[in-house]
């Protein structure tokens, strides 16, 4: 018998070795991208953690953490997560992938025990297909282990296997152990712990598993009142007839050079032979088998990447021509759009994609890589659709999208099968119709649900029952691609099946306060669970600080002391009501520490920063607190906001609310108090006061703060030059025939050429259908359709110049505040900016917050509520309305005396009044003994 | 009398949440059960008083509601809400199969009404809603008791809610008491806890009865423990301190403070059935206006009540001829039980003495007088309970008072609702009074009654108007719209002037809760129902006018 030492120590050298070779095979989720992984990661930590309330004052514990699959999910719910692996190899593989974290605490162990870990530190522990691989001793020794470092309320989930396993030997590290019930309640009895839960578990290849006998379960485990007994003991128990002595393990060996031969031919199949070769060559260094010919496989490889650059003739062209003509003919019924596209393709661009024959028909090839088995397509298509549908994700969805679809083959296999509806995309043209060219897929042209060559997903169902299978061809070929449809995708998915708790966080004063409630709107209005915070009026107190404190210094730090204040405030509002998403305007006032705190409870935070970025800098500082930025800039505004820390950066220009900045029929008191020939709206900077001087001799009327009392502006500026509210301003835009938009700067004269973004009012001028002359600026491009729908000007002459041209000419001048108008109700509302937002924030965290509204209080009671559908229909709408899921919120929107009410409303409101009257003869109570 | 549904064969009686209720509502399940002898009564109450059913007489089911286990659920939020729902799902669906044809709810509870519409009886008496979750009360004897409850019009009622509840469920015959069985087993039980008590005195078996369900409500231990060693002292009286295990905290200083061998505390000790047996045992009971008062009442032992704070003995005073009750005057008092007090000085009306002798001659036999020495009038009006000829409890001063300022409009009232409402032909003695002077132009306490009648006779105008426009289809909507304006009007100067001239209260309430209960939506038919609501109350003002003026 082997000391715990030894065991670990050959632990150690077996999963090194498998790490070195391929980390993703061994110990992560396949061939799957890192993403991915993350994903499947966050699902299965949803799985173990089910029920278990995670705190941020907890720490968590995982035993066999491999390369962290698990862990990213845990640190965004635990206050303090440490992994331990026996490998250092996958130890290193976890620091590189996740990144510096301070919550996560990653530590190579010796293999056997916890040392480490102090006595009664970890409130939650888990190990999910880990323990199984482990020998007994070691298993026995970590039950012994989580007695010691459990707190007295603490918890563990143990991913297990019940059922009866023979012959195994210490020494084998990798194959699956299974214990019977009784041998691990006894175990863990004599470890000192108690098994307070026991629930089946999913997992991959459940019908292998379940031939093997192997039937696995997620232990619930606590301390028990037993105090523990000795290692031996323990171990006797799990398994009384102990495991075999050996140095080595053939039966082990085999087993390895077995999954990854598998694996091996799965590469080659996906055309991936460099990694066929290297995993080869694995098996034939450390496997030492006899019973397979490694070396006809290899030659094999050799044979096929030797060959693919030969032709191979399988049709003569005009035999390709009417292959071709039977497919258009159902492409022209099913997709008339893409077969257009298919026929304006020159014979030309075929060329790239190259056709050889196999056994079984033809295959296609793009540079190195073949889109379908190079030598057995039709049987490789159905490989890799047994191989994806073991993937209970894949299996279950009702709808696949497949990413590639090569000459078909596996497209024909999918679809043979009858389970599910299936979409593909495709990245090529030209390799489409080439297998278009090659064989009469009309059968599956007619079944498939939608054929797509593009990353734009928009047309295909991306409900709740799809998912998006990439051909690992296309995912080694054209990985932006499969990337961007996968993103496509979630975005997509996430708009429509996703209804997150999203509050809109406003700045305390400024232009940005109403860009915040316009955008609490736009949600509102895209049904999304909005809750706008408005903080203007906590404007007043920051204010007073100046008043009080007048050195610099001092001023900032008290003006930091409120906005944390201000904070803890926010804190405790979404402690109170939840949120999922938490999008902060610029300027939003909130700190650093307040950001961290809600990443740490899994919010989604994210800063919409529609200011200029070289005059406004503190994203400096708080870019790296949010996990997305939206800016109104491109360029080096996005590399600069990246490089300081934000997750991701992306380009949202403001716009406009089409029900705030409409065309008005105002009447002539307004027109007289609020018109003129020419306005101009805005603060007074110094490239505008320079700018406006020039014209004074204009009928000019300047509305706006911080401009000048002096000579011309005296004659020119209204009201004081008070700052004019929004409602105000549409009126002036509305009752001026030229307004001026000229953009700000605080170094430049007249027009700043520099200039890149476009401000708010270029937006709100069209959406009134103002005429308005603005300056040029770089992003206006991509805007307007400038001389059509906008007129610009250059320097403060063409300002003029212009000024005098449209003054004489109003029926064009209409014409273009109409198409400007058009064009801002087509591409430039707050709803579309809200879909885009969304859009990128789902793309990139759809299965955070998808796992998050699972694990919400809302959805176990919507599902709880199938009892009665009406009741499921009322949980659904207040959870969409944004209520909480109390009683009160179910009844929010019952009134008395507004129709009848059913009996599930009748039924919610008795439940309502029973509660009232209990609260009242509680404070009754209360009452009665103050008295 | 008067009755709405005479005939009665499947009842559900709902009273849920007080032991209290359950007791006062027993003459009336006796009354059902004499004038309907083959009908079935189902009771649903609070699970935690299912116990008490069962000693209750002619009830032949009891459904039990378990509001602890809907409040924790609720508490629980998310999926416990959906817990409390199914719970209430299956509690309708358990009271529907049972197809009651009658149900009388006298919990004017919001829930309750709810409760009620579910299960869509045909034929209901007190409270429940229209389909629109409005409240609806169709017996104008429970529309009396919403009335008589309102807190302005507590002291102008002295009809003891019983007699009302019980006219809301159309009972004529009744037993002029509460009902409660005392069972072999319990009597037993009583009987041995006496001895265990070996009292060395050999006078009246005295229970006393400390604890209130209110803390204004609570006669202070010091002075309990006063009248006891009076008792004991000077009356030679065995003293029981009855009160459940939630009480030794007021009762334990006073058997305390008493330290005799004459004083035993049954705290704790007894269930329902055994403490009805107990009282059954004792000579009488002082106690403040308590479940075990109407226990006491119900097994057949006189009490001697205290009603302080909130409590009203004319309301819900001992049900049964000749207990002694003890109102204090006082100008806040009954005050409102929704809130609490912290200086009762009510308290101080009653001397402990006052309240020993009181239990002393009580426990002899019935009480006919008892001198203003003894009990100034002044500060407490001491009354005997007794029935009047037509079967109604009522209280008859016992110490000569003549500073009730209330009494007059008490009696008018009394009479009213007898007459409107129960449709009784008073005698003689009852009807009729010495007439006052007929130079008295305005009565004092009448002010403010002509302008209210007026109000009625102004009403019928408009709704006669208003008839006569409806049925004219080329009626300008402009006068429709003016006159419905002037209604508005009318009505709220009608509840002002309730508010006003408080004594009216009770006149514009029922005015005010007939209103809530028009049905329909045919504007003819409205016109209609709304006419005779302003008829009612005009001619509930001649009468109340005539009983007043008579009294």
């Amino acid at each position: 018998m082997k000391s715990l030492a030894t065991l670990g120590e050959i632990m150690r050298t077996d999963w090194n070795r498998r790490v070195q070779h391929d980390y993703r095979f061994w110990v992560s989720n396949d061939i799957s991208p890192t993403s991915i992984m993350w994903e499947e990661g966050a699902r299965d930590f949803a799985v173990v953690t089910q029920g278990i309330s995670a705190k941020r004052t907890h720490t968590a514990l995982e035993i066999g953490c491999g390369v962290g699959r698990m862990l990213r999910a845990a640190s965004e719910v635990f206050g303090k997560v440490v992994g331990i692996d026996v490998s250092p190899l996958a130890i290193d593989k976890a620091k590189e992938l996740l990144g510096s974290s301070t919550q996560v605490q990653l530590c190579a162990s010796n293999g056997y025990d916890l040392s480490g870990i102090a006595d009664e530190s970890v409130d939650f522990a888990w190990s999910f297909a880990s323990l199984a691989h482990m020998p007994a001793r070691i298993f026995a020794s970590y039950l012994l282990e989580l007695r010691r470092v459990l707190t007295s309320t603490g918890v563990a989930r143990l991913q297990v296997f019940i059922g009866t396993t023979t012959g195994l030997q210490e020494v084998d590290t990798l194959r699956l152990r299974a214990f019977s019930e009784g041998n691990l309640q006894e175990a863990l009895q004599q470890a000192g712990l108690e098994i307070t839960g026991q629930v089946p578990t999913e997992l991959p290849l459940a019908e292998l598993l379940d031939e093997m006998g192997l039937r696995p379960v997620m232990l619930t485990v606590a301390r028990g009142d037993n105090a523990p007994r000795s290692l031996e003991t323990v171990y006797a128990a799990l398994t009384p007839e102990g495991e075999e002595c050996a140095d080595v393990c053939e039966k082990a060996s085999e087993f390895e050079a077995w999954l990854a031969l598998n694996y091996a031919d799965r590469l080659f199949n996906d055309g991936d032979f460099d990694r066929a070769r290297f995993t080869l060559e694995y098996v034939a260094q450390h496997c030492k088998t006899t019973g397979i010919d490694i070396q006809d496989t290899l030659e094999r490889i050799s044979a096929v990447t030797a060959t693919q650059d030969v032709q191979a003739v399988i049709s003569s062209a005009d035999s390709a021509s009417q292959i071709y003509a039977k497919n258009a003919e159902v492409l022209g019924q099913r997709f008339p759009e893409l077969l257009k596209k298919l026929d304006a393709l020159a014979d030309s661009e075929l060329a790239t994609v190259v056709v050889k024959a196999t056994v079984d028909g033809p295959v296609l090839w793009r540079g190195q890589t073949c889109l379908d088995h190079p030598e057995k397509p039709k049987a490789g298509g159905d490989s890799w659709v047994r191989r994806s549908l073991n993937d209970v994700r894949f299996l279950r969805a009702a709808h696949l999208i497949v990413v590639g679809f090569g000459a078909g083959y596996h497209i024909e296999s999918l679809l043979a099968r009858g389970t599910h509806r299936v979409s593909c995309v495709e990245p090529s043209l030209a390799a489409l119709k080439r297998a278009l060219q090659l064989r009469d897929l009309r059968v599956s042209l007619r079944q498939l649900a939608s054929l797509e060559v593009s990353t734009d997903v928009h047309k295909l169902e991306c409900g709740e029952g799809s998912e998006v299978l990439s051909r690992p061809q296309v995912t080694m070929l054209d990985p932006t691609f499969t990337t961007e449809v996968t993103k496509q995708f979630y975005a997509r998915r996430g708009l429509n099946t996703m209804k997150p708790k999203i509050a809109v966080l406003g700045p305390l004063q400024g232009g940005t306060l109403p860009i915040g409630q316009y955008t609490t709107s736009a949600l509102t209005t895209l049904g999304q669970r909005v809750r706008g915070i408005d903080m203007s009026g906590f404007n007043k107190s920051y204010e007073l600080v100046d008043s009080l404190i007048f050195d610099s210094g001092r001023r900032n730090l008290a003006r930091q002391t409120y906005v944390e204040t201000l904070s803890s405030m926010l804190l405790e509002s979404f402690a109170e009501k939840p949120i999922d998403i938490l999008i902060c305007m610029a300027q939003a006032p909130i700190s650093a520490r307040a950001l961290q705190e809600l990443r740490r409870q899994g919010v989604v935070t994210v800063l919409w920063f529609v200011e200029d970025y070289l005059r406004f800098t503190y994203w400096k500082e708080m870019s790296k607190y949010y996990d997305f930025v939206f800016t109104i800039q491109k360029g080096d505004c996005i590399d600069a906001i990246r490089a300081a820390g934000a997750g991701c950066v992306h380009y949202l220009p403001t716009a406009c609310d089409p029900r705030f900045h409409v065309p008005m029929n105002l009447t002539a008191e307004d027109r007289e108090k609020w018109g003129s020939p020419i306005s101009f709206v805005g603060a007074g900077y110094h490239n505008r006061q320079q700018a406006f001087a020039s014209l004074a001799h204009y009928p000019l009327k300047i509305w706006g703060s911080e401009w000048p009392g002096c000579k011309p502006f005296d004659r020119l500026v209204q009201e004081d030059s008070r700052r004019v509210a929004p409602e105000e301003y549409i009126k002036i835009f509305n009752a001026t025939d030229i307004n001026i938009n000229l953009h700000s700067s605080s170094e430049r004269d007249g027009v700043d050429p520099t200039g890149d973004f476009l401000n708010p009012r270029t937006f709100e001028l069209a959406s009134c259908e103002a005429f308005q002359l603005v300056d040029e600026r770089a992003l206006l491009a991509e805007a307007f359709v400038a001389g059509e729908e906008i007129v610009t000007f250059n320097s403060v002459a063409d300002l003029k110049e212009k000024i005098d041209y449209y003054t004489e000419r109003p029926e064009e001048r209409k014409r273009i505040a109409q198409k400007g108008r058009e064009r801002v109700l087509r591409d430039h509302t707050y709803e579309k900016r809200m879909e885009e937002m969304l859009s990128v924030i789902y793309s990139q965290a759809y299965q955070k917050l998808k796992t998050r509204q699972q694990s919400s209080p809302w959805g176990e009671m919507i599902r709880r509520a199938e009892v009665d559908p009406e009741l499921r229909d009322r949980c659904q709408r207040a959870f969409e309305r944004g209520e909480e899921p109390v009683l009160d919120g179910l009844v929010a929107d019952i009134t008395t005396g507004k129709g009848t009410l059913s009996e599930t409303e009748q039924k919610l409101l008795f439940l309502f009044h029973v509660r009232k009257q209990i609260i009242r003869m509680e404070h009754e109570g209360a009452g009665v003994k103050n008295s | 009398m008067k009755k709405r549904y005479p005939t009665k064969k499947k009842v559900l009686l709902v009273n849920i949440t007080r032991l209290g209720d359950m007791l006062q509502a027993t003459p009336t399940i006796a009354g059902i059960k004499q004038e309907n002898p083959d009908c079935h009564i189902t009771v649903l109450v609070e699970k935690q008083f299912e116990a008490i059913c069962h000693v209750l007489p002619n009830i032949d089911a009891v459904i039990g509601i378990d509001l602890a286990y809907t409040c924790r659920s609720l508490a629980e939020e998310q999926s416990g809400i959906v817990d409390a729902y199914e719970y209430v799902s299956e509690l309708v669906n358990r009271l529907k199969a049972e197809q009651f044809d009658y149900c009388l709810n006298m919990s004017s509870s919001a829930y309750t009404a709810i409760l009620l519409k579910m299960l869509g009886v045909p034929q209901t008496g007190g409270w429940t809603a229209d389909e629109e979750g409005y409240r609806v009360i169709e017996s104008e004897w429970a529309r009396l008791f919403a009335t008589s409850v309102h807190h302005q019009n507590r002291q102008y009622n002295s009809l003891n809610l019983v007699d009302v509840f019980r006219c809301s469920a159309d009972v004529e015959q009744h037993p002029q008491k509460l009902l409660v069985s005392v069972l072999p087993e319990a009597r037993q039980y009583a009987e041995n806890l006496i001895a265990e008590a070996a009292f060395t005195n050999t006078g009246p078996l005295i229970a006393v009865q400390a604890g209130a369900s209110q803390g204004k409500r609570q006669w202070a231990p010091a002075r309990f423990a006063e009248m006891i060693k009076i008792l004991v002292g000077e009356y030679n009286a065995r003293i029981v301190m009855t009160g459940s295990s939630k009480e030794q905290s007021i009762v334990g200083p006073i058997v305390e403070a008493c330290a005799s061998p004459n004083v035993f505390s049954a705290v704790g000790k007894t269930s329902i059935p055994q403490i009805a047996a107990l009282l059954n045992l004792c000579d009488v009971l002082v106690t403040g206006d308590t479940g075990p008062m109407h226990i006491s009442v119900a097994a057949g032992t006189p009490v001697v009540s205290m009603f302080l704070a909130s409590a009203y003995g004319f309301e819900t005073g001992p049900y049964s001829a000749g207990n002694i009750v003890l109102q204090p005057v006082i100008g806040c008092g009954p005050c409102n039980p929704n809130k609490a007090c912290s200086r009762p000085d009510c308290h101080d009306m009653i001397p402990p003495r006052l309240m020993a002798y009181l239990a002393a001659e009580r426990a002899k036999g019935d009480i006919s007088e008892v001198s203003a020495e003894l009990a100034d009038p002044s500060k407490v009006i001491v009354y005997r309970s007794s029935f009047d000829d037509l079967g109604f409890c009522d209280l008859v001063p016992l110490n000569k008072p003549d500073g009730d300022l209330y009494s007059r409009h008490r009696r008018a009232y009394r009479k009213l609702w007898l007459d409107d409402l129960g449709g009784f032909q008073l005698s003689e003695s009852e009807s009729s009074g010495a007439r006052r002077s007929a130079l008295q132009v305005v009565d004092a306490g009448l002010e403010g009654l002509s302008e209210l009648s007026d109000c009625a006779t102004r009403g019928r105008g408009l709704m006669r108007d208003l008839q006569g426009l409806i049925s004219d289809s080329r009626s300008p909507a402009s006068k429709l719209t003016s006159i419905n304006t002037e209604i508005v009007e009318l009505d709220r100067e009608i509840e002002e002037l309730g508010y006003h001239y408080s004594p009216f209260g009770s006149l514009t309430r029922m005015f005010i809760f007939a209103k809530e209960n028009l049905k329909g939506s045919d504007a003819a038919a409205l016109a209609s129902q709304m006419d005779g609501i302003y008829r009612d109350l005009g001619r509930r003002c001649e009468k109340f006018r005539e009983f007043y003026q008579r009294s």
